[in-house]
């Protein structure tokens, strides 16, 4: 019975650590947000704003990858 | 090397021959390819394992090591003949020329020289060390061990090689380690990394700066010409002491992260829906794009750090209005 709870709670606590990518889709969001509203305003900066974008989604999605990575351990008992 | 030998080479196929698609065991740390260590205590501090990242380490550096050579080679026969680079040497040009450009172009003429050498080796690096774990055979042909809990059934192929199946066994299973194992999803690999990136940066502000860089840190010249401004200056400062540190985790974590999280994906997807080879691919895909993503963003924010620590504290105002210029001038 103790096993089932223990194997109740690693799923529930990889679910809840995913819960942190919902920040992260705000921050993409933000930047795409940003990114085109400046394309769409002054076109020649495509190629500037398009660089610096992907950067800056790269950041927001570090986030959601340290909550993916620690749901992933939690998930397959890795530590 | 026995216990390797007598275990058997494992082969976890793709697909190969119907064989389904065996999730790998998941870990956070390199597997060893043998259980005991090569050295027993290396350089007096801890035992030193042959990990799978060893060999793929070894890889990475023998073909950017042939890759310089042959550049290098390129360009001296273009050097006797008519100066037109040709082929390889060309190549690697208009890379680093590109690369060059965009380092002249936020740090200013003075100090591109110094900080593109770190930018574009640490992303060429982090880019050859991401793509190479995408090569077939990484994560699935290695040594089997005898796995100590749960572990997979195996079935002989013949001339030592076997192969596993999906179905997990409660006793006298096996499990494989690997022989490559991507090094960026090595955590040391991240971490040394991140340090040498970090240490460089602080080098580079003391030689812009001199002795003034740890105004930066520890800034109380103000404490008492303007107590209240003073105090908020010196806790900034401890704060950029303690990002400093941060710089190291975020780096580290960041590219490890990302790489593990990609090894995860796929091995989960392949398992799940590998007999629609389709899907691993367009995983495999995404993997390359995060892999170039990943050097480019470990690489750009080592040359940004750069720059923020050449320009120094009190010139920032100065020296941004002129960046924009320049920026503005290239387009």
């Amino acid at each position: 019975m103790e096993g089932s709870i223990m194997e109740a709670g690693r799923y529930i606590g990889a679910g809840l650590a995913m819960l942190g990518a919902a920040g992260a889709g705000v921050g993409v969001g933000l930047s795409a947000l940003g990114a085109l509203g400046g394309m769409a305003r002054n076109p020649d900066a495509y190629g500037n704003l398009l660089t610096s974008m992907i950067l800056g989604i790269a950041f927001s999605e570090a986030i959601a990858i340290y909550c993916l990575v620690i749901s992933f351990l939690m998930l397959f008992k890795v530590v | 090397m026995f216990l390797g030998c007598a275990a058997g080479g494992g082969l976890a196929g793709y697909g190969l021959a119907g064989i389904p698609p065996v999730r790998p065991e998941i870990t956070a740390a390199a597997e060893k390819l043998i259980a005991e260590p090569i050295v027993d205590n290396f350089l007096g501090l801890a035992p030193l394992y042959l990990v799978n990242t060893l060999p793929t380490l070894g890889l990475t550096i023998v073909l950017l090591i042939l890759i310089a050579y042959f550049t290098n080679r390129s360009l001296n026969r273009s050097l006797k003949t008519d100066l037109v680079p040709r082929g390889i040497g060309n190549l690697m040009e208009a890379i680093l020329e590109a690369l060059y450009n965009m380092t002249e172009g936020s740090a200013g003429a003075k100090w591109a020289k110094t900080i593109f050498m770190w930018f574009a080796t640490i992303m060429i690096y982090v880019l050859f060390a991401n793509l190479l774990k995408l090569l077939p055979g990484f994560e699935s042909i290695g040594v089997l061990h005898p796995a100590h809990g749960e572990g997979f059934a195996i079935r002989e192929l013949g001339g030592g090689w076997s192969y596993l199946l999906p179905h997990q066994v409660e006793e006298g299973g096996f499990i494989l380690a690997p022989f490559f194992r991507g090094i960026s999803v090595d955590l040391n690999f991240t971490v040394s990394l991140a340090l040498i990136a970090v240490v460089a940066v602080q080098a580079i502000g003391f030689r812009a700066l001199g002795l003034g860089y740890l105004k930066k840190f520890f800034n109380f010249g103000n404490v008492f010409k303007v107590p209240f401004f003073g105090v908020i200056d010196m806790g900034m400062g401890i704060l950029e002491l303690v990002s400093e540190f941060a710089k190291i985790l975020s780096f580290a974590f960041r590219l490890f992260g990302n790489m593990f999280a990609g090894v995860v994906l796929v091995a989960v997807a392949s398992s799940l829906i590998g007999f629609i080879s389709i899907v691993p691919a367009m995983l495999f895909l995404f993997e390359l794009f995060v892999g170039v993503i990943q050097a480019f963003v470990f690489g750009i924010l080592t040359m940004v750090f750069m720059v923020m620590a050449t320009a120094g504290h009190g010139h920032e105002e100065e020296h941004a209005p002129e960046g924009s210029q320049t920026e503005v001038h290239e387009l």
